[in-house]
């Protein structure tokens, strides 16, 4: 067959490819490589899946990396998938630990820092981020990222008051971005095998769901809103950007303590019971099949409830629509390690906890593995589950609207116990019914010049 | 069959002797919150009144007044939104209550402002959804400070509405970075919002958003809802059905629709 004007043959494509391809291809990559290599925009030719050459590879930056972050990091380095080229961090030291890290694993000096995350979020060739900053900048970053276009692993809780929670679920579905919490307990077997024999109808009719919310009221904030530790100067910005680390919290006068301790103290940086419920309470709703909702009635039990946010000893008592009921409590576990979860059933229960053990009801005990009771860290599974998914474009399991439900659920329940009284909620209007205290407590204004891009949730 | 220790509070071994808690931080008593977060409305307004009270208890008290204050709260508030340190807990304390006064007092104080606390408040009145200041906003577009000029324009996508959109269609036409790409998220925002109430409007807006010269984010979350939308008439009307001898060939009746 002749190649006609204007027509490609398939000898004819082979020289085409081949030419466009050399045109995009750095001249450091070879032509062999280049011929494998996925097309880029514009062009037709075979996709190279399972062998990621450093055109395929996603590259990622990360937003706030110290203690916990750098825990993600290590694992998220091990995935060839990916490619990590850069860091924005208010604090110098952070900085250059994660660009050490980095350069230290590739064995290159590549990994570009900055001060300010909005130089990272402006970066084209960057398609995802890992976000580990303090809580309160977690909604807007995940918003930013959004916005962006860039794909995002973030470290929980992901907002820090119901408003923030719904404002930051309708960017990541609004611009199409993959969001994946940090809640890796979702990847955690024994976490798994407990929502597993939920889900499948092994409890019988499921009635309640327990989580073990643990700290977050009892511990934090005595005086409901904060104190003010003592003036001292203001670091140098270039070391430490105070201005920056407060973010949209509100003013308050520098001390060093906020940024090495004590920052759980704080209502302003503290989202409320969700240190746990970004676990505990997301485990809860899968189990329940109620990861689309939220409870629609919230009860605060406990002679110890002040009214002013201290509590040593309590219980929530949530209701979903359905019946089923969410149960928020610190204490009466079996001692089956943190972030414990308990289901109930007309048939059965089962109760799991960080420790890797599964404790279920007698009729339930032929099910359990006998290979379990392993305390391990799920993080590099879930960190695997966000790479794929990135590539996928399909939702991961702890995605924003699950994660959303979770924090407006948490936050609801704390509000109850703030106002120490019965709450009702409307999901659908995202607001509680007749209660003004209550509506007025689902937002935080932000300090200037920080802003979410949202609609407003119903005033 | 029902099984044992429903709720788990009963069957539950004793728990493990509590660790010690660790020592609460002495706190200075003109720094504690929980007396002022105890005062009622009326006395957390003469707080934030009296020139006497010092930053931190205004501070608090604005706090306090986010939850419990009623209208008489608003005026002493709003005075302090021209403070470069309790501007914010101002804008907390006004945000979240319902009354109108909240709104004429932003309106009212966007003008004598400049800088971040002129940003607040253009930020605050976007949150609450005030229509009424959206032509103040508009021109605000245009200011020379871009980071005002960009939370103008996110503050009217944010109000949402017909008026909204044509002045961020007008906006998009004129403006450059770094305000045009915001300018350019308002009006998706917008675009959500008319959706809701006049389809046909709303669809509009997302073809001017689809265009190659919006940013990049922007543009893919227009062409999703299009996507979801389905393809427009003049697209779908495109190839005709066949008919005559082409009809005939085709036995499958998929070219046939």
């Amino acid at each position: 067959m002749s190649e006609k004007h204007g027509e490609v043959t398939r000898r004819g494509f082979g020289k085409t490819l081949a030419a466009a391809t050399a045109a995009v291809t750095p001249a450091a990559v070879t032509p062999v490589a280049a011929q494998i290599a996925s097309p880029g925009p514009g062009q037709f030719g075979p996709v190279v899946v399972g062998n990621y050459r450093p055109v395929d590879q996603i590259i990622m930056g990360g937003i706030g990396i110290r203690s916990r972050g750098m825990a993600d990091l290590r694992m998220l380095l091990g995935d060839d998938r990916i490619k990590f080229v850069g860091i924005a961090d208010v604090r110098e030291d952070a900085r250059e630990m994660v660009k050490s890290t980095v350069d230290g694993y590739y064995k290159t000096n590549d990994c570009k820092m900055y001060r300010d995350a909005a130089e990272i979020l402006a970066r084209p060739d960057i398609d995802a981020l890992l976000i580990a900053t303090s809580d309160r900048w977690h909604g807007l970053m995940a918003m930013w990222a959004a916005q962006s276009g860039k794909d995002m692993y973030i470290e929980k809780p992901g907002a820090m008051s119901i408003n923030e929670s719904y404002a930051m679920a309708d960017n990541i579905k609004r611009y199409g971005t993959v969001y994946q919490s940090g809640a890796q307990r979702k990847n955690q077997y024994a976490f798994e095998f407990a929502v597993g024999l939920a889900r499948s109808g092994k409890l019988g009719r499921l009635t309640a769901v327990h989580a073990d919310t643990a700290i977050g009221l009892g511990t934090v904030d005595e005086g409901g809103h904060s104190w003010w530790p003592e003036e001292k100067p203001e670091p140098d910005p270039l070391v430490f950007d105070w201005d920056k680390w407060l973010g949209p919290c509100l003013w308050r006068p520098y001390n060093s303590s906020y940024k090495d301790r004590g920052r759980g103290q704080f209502w302003d940086f503290h989202a409320g019971l969700l240190e746990w419920a970004s676990h505990t309470v997301a485990m809860a709703q899968w189990a329940a099949d109620m990861e689309h909702t939220q409870p629609v009635e919230y009860i605060p039990e406990g002679p110890n409830f002040r009214g002013d946010g201290l509590i040593e000893r309590y219980t929530i008592r949530c209701r979903y629509a359905n019946g089923i009921q969410l149960i928020l409590r610190n204490h009466s576990w079996r001692l089956l390690g943190s972030c414990s979860n308990l289901f109930e059933g007309t048939e059965g229960w089962v109760e799991v906890g960080d420790s890797g053990r599964i404790e279920v009801s007698d009729n339930l005990k032929s099910l359990v593995p006998k290979k379990t009771g392993r305390a391990y860290d799920p993080t590099a599974e879930h960190l695997r589950e966000f790479v794929s998914c990135i590539r996928s474009r399909t939702p991961p399991r702890a995605n924003a609207v699950a994660t959303c439900n979770t924090h407006v659920a948490s936050h609801a329940a704390w509000i109850a116990a703030q106002l120490n009284r019965k709450l009702e909620w409307d999901p659908a209007k995202r607001m509680f019914i007749n209660d003004e205290e209550a509506n007025r407590m689902r937002s935080r204004a932000y300090r200037e010049p920080w802003r979410a891009e949202a609609l407003a949730t119903s005033m | 069959m029902a099984q044992q220790t429903p709720g788990n509070t009963q069957a539950a071994p004793p728990p493990a002797a509590k660790p010690k808690p660790k020592p609460l931080p002495t706190i200075p008593p003109e720094l504690d919150a929980l007396p002022i977060w105890k005062l009622g409305a009326p006395a957390l307004v003469a707080m934030v009144k009296d020139p006497k009270s010092t930053l931190f208890q205004k501070a608090i008290a604005c706090k306090k007044l986010s939850i419990v204050g009623g209208k008489e709260a608003i005026p002493p508030m709003a005075a302090l939104l021209s403070h470069p340190q309790l501007s914010c807990y101002a804008r907390f304390g006004m945000e979240p209550n319902p009354d109108p006064s909240v709104d004429e007092a932003f309106r009212a104080a966007l003008p004598k402002l400049t800088g971040k606390l002129q940003i607040g408040v253009i930020n605050s009145i976007g949150v609450r959804r005030d229509a009424k200041a959206v032509d103040a906003l508009a021109k605000l577009i245009d200011h020379s400070d871009p980071e005002i000029a960009q939370s103008a324009a996110a503050s009217v996508g944010m109000i949402g509405g017909p008026h909204a959109a044509r002045v961020l269609q007008a906006a998009l036409s004129r403006t450059q970075a770094p305000v045009f790409p915001v300018a350019a998220r308002a009006m998706l925002l917008c675009a959500e919002d008319v959706i809701a109430t006049n389809r046909a409007h709303g669809l509009d807006l997302y073809r001017t958003l689809s265009a190659e010269t919006m940013p990049k984010p922007v543009r893919l979350a227009a062409l999703r809802v299009l996507n979801e939308a389905g393809p427009a008439p003049e697209y779908t009307n495109r190839w005709p059905a066949p008919t005559g001898e082409a009809a005939a060939r085709d036995k499958s009746g998929f070219l046939g629709r």
